[in-house]
């Protein structure tokens, strides 16, 4: 089974010529541990530094807590260099965590106190080092603004429309 | 909800219009007309999911003069006024304020019977009961879609000036996911005096969208399949601050409408591919060709994600 998963890592299929089942992966302790260990062992050769312990359930719960909101990085939003090394693993370790995210059931159940962190959603975006958040508040709600000059929702009820994209902002606005 | 969808029966059993009430249709006809003549101030609440906002409103419509103020109460104080086919956000907290213009600059008579016969297409009208809200005896009105690729809509206007003065988005189940709903309203005795800010904006930082009339096929863009029931009807070219311009295209079906944004790529930044929800709100982002495309709409996942997919780049020689 584990020769398996580093097959997958390196984009091969098994002795059978079949590619390795990700569901199996995410319901096995076992092949949980191995996926965790090869990663670790990969960007230790790389050089990368490794991150906290539990960094990526920690992860998953926020991203799970959160009120998902997908939009592109805003070139504007300016980023320290610490900052942007940081969301670049964020980013690869996100970016696996989010296709397991959307393609399998959430693991969920496992995180012991998910409550703080859905409070957590409705709060201001997180400070810098809080690599977890996925999107600077302005980007989505620039594009509902500009979405929105062209609704016929507003022939219909007229600026009360724009509640749902002024309410929104307010919602996920951080302190600049 | 059992009124929802006994309504919604009976809409598709064949409804019969009482002898002598105005259609349906024409009750929307007076709903769009009341939006455009009506002056009047009020205070409404505004829900989606389980937030709520609660929010002031000043209408003028008097002579030249076409304006109106949202003030958001709840919150970080937030201002958005429309002065004819301006609008700017304001935003105390940062000291900016964000300039758009209203998309639809045609007026409003020639708009009107073409937006009708787009609806109609796309939703089936049908009147519902009688209710009274915020002190005003309302008409209830159903909107239900046609197909999955849009929501259904319940409206109630005052049956005297047909004010909207509730509307609902709900789902496949005919369960409520937005709605605006007056708690206080008065038509009527307005001035420009009302449409003041309440604060000055001297100094602030000024974003304009900068919007002008594009036509994105000349940069190789295009979309290849139409959206069933939903048309074209705007295609420009726009500014998110000092970023590089944005193109959008924006589809409607005469209710909802959706639009396509092409953003030339952040050099080295990442993004998140994938579809996200907020309340009636579907966004889904992919790449295609350097560019972030992102389609966001009050429209169902199915809706916007297909019409993402249809986006595709074509390298003009």
């Amino acid at each position: 089974m584990k020769p398996t998963i580093s097959a997958w890592m390196d984009g091969e299929c098994d002795e059978q010529g079949r590619p390795h089942d990700p569901a199996r992966t995410v319901a096995d302790d076992e092949l949980r541990n191995a996926w965790t260990t090869y990663h670790l062992i990969g960007d230790a050769m790389r050089g990368l530094p490794a991150l906290s312990p539990r960094f990526t359930a920690r992860l998953l719960e926020r991203l799970e807590a959160e009120p998902v909101v997908l939009a592109p990085q805003r070139a504007r939003v300016p980023a320290t260099r610490v900052r942007r090394t940081v969301l670049s693993l964020a980013a690869s370790f996100a970016g696996v965590a989010l296709v397991g995210w959307l393609a399998f059931a959430p693991l969920s159940g496992r995180s012991p106190d998910t409550a703080p962190a859905a409070l957590a959603s409705k709060a201001p975006v997180p400070p810098a080092r809080d690599t977890a958040s996925a999107v600077p508040p302005a980007g989505t709600t620039d594009y509902m603004l500009a979405h929105q000059a062209y609704s016929p929702g507003m022939r219909l009820q007229g600026i009360a429309s724009y509640a749902r994209t002024v309410s929104d902002g307010n919602a996920r606005r951080g302190a600049r | 909800m059992m009124r929802a969808a006994a309504t919604l029966l009976c809409l598709y059993a064949g409804s019969v219009f009482a002898q002598g009430a105005p259609a349906a249709s024409e009750w929307l006809a007076r709903i769009y007309r009341a939006t455009q003549t009506l002056s009047y101030r009020g205070t409404f609440v505004y829900q989606q999911d389980a937030r709520s906002e609660t929010s002031r409103i000043v209408r003028l419509v008097e002579g030249g003069t076409d304006m109106e103020k949202l003030e958001l109460l709840d919150g970080a104080p937030q201002d958005v006024v429309r002065n004819g086919d301006i609008l700017k956000w304001y935003l105390p907290a940062t000291r900016t304020i964000k300039v758009e213009s209203r998309g639809d600059r045609r007026g409003f008579p020639a708009v009107l019977p073409e937006q009708l016969a787009t609806l109609e297409e796309n939703y089936t009208l049908s009147l519902g009961e009688l209710r009274r809200i915020a002190g005003f005896d309302c008409q209830e009105i159903v909107l239900a879609p046609r197909d999955r690729l849009r929501y259904g809509h319940r409206l109630w206007a005052d049956v005297q000036s047909a004010m909207l003065i509730k509307a609902e988005t709900v789902d496949e189940n005919a369960a409520p996911i937005e709605q605006f709903t007056f708690t206080q309203l008065t038509l009527g005795g307005v001035t420009r005096d009302d449409l003041r800010l309440r604060y000055a904006t001297g100094g602030w930082r000024i974003q304009n969208a900068a919007v002008t009339k594009a036509r994105l096929a000349d940069r190789g863009w295009s979309v290849g399949a139409a959206l069933p029931g939903f048309r074209k009807v705007a295609e420009v070219s726009r500014r998110f601050g000092d970023a590089p311009p944005v193109g959008q295209v924006v589809y409607s079906d005469g209710l909802a409408a959706v639009s396509v944004f092409i953003d030339p790529r952040p050099g080295g930044e990442q993004f998140r591919a994938g579809l996200a929800r907020m309340g009636v709100v579907h966004i889904y982002t992919r790449a295609v060709a350097n560019h972030i495309v992102t389609v966001i709409g009050e429209a169902p996942a199915a809706s916007v994600q297909r019409l993402a997919n249809a986006v595709e780049f074509h390298a003009v020689r």
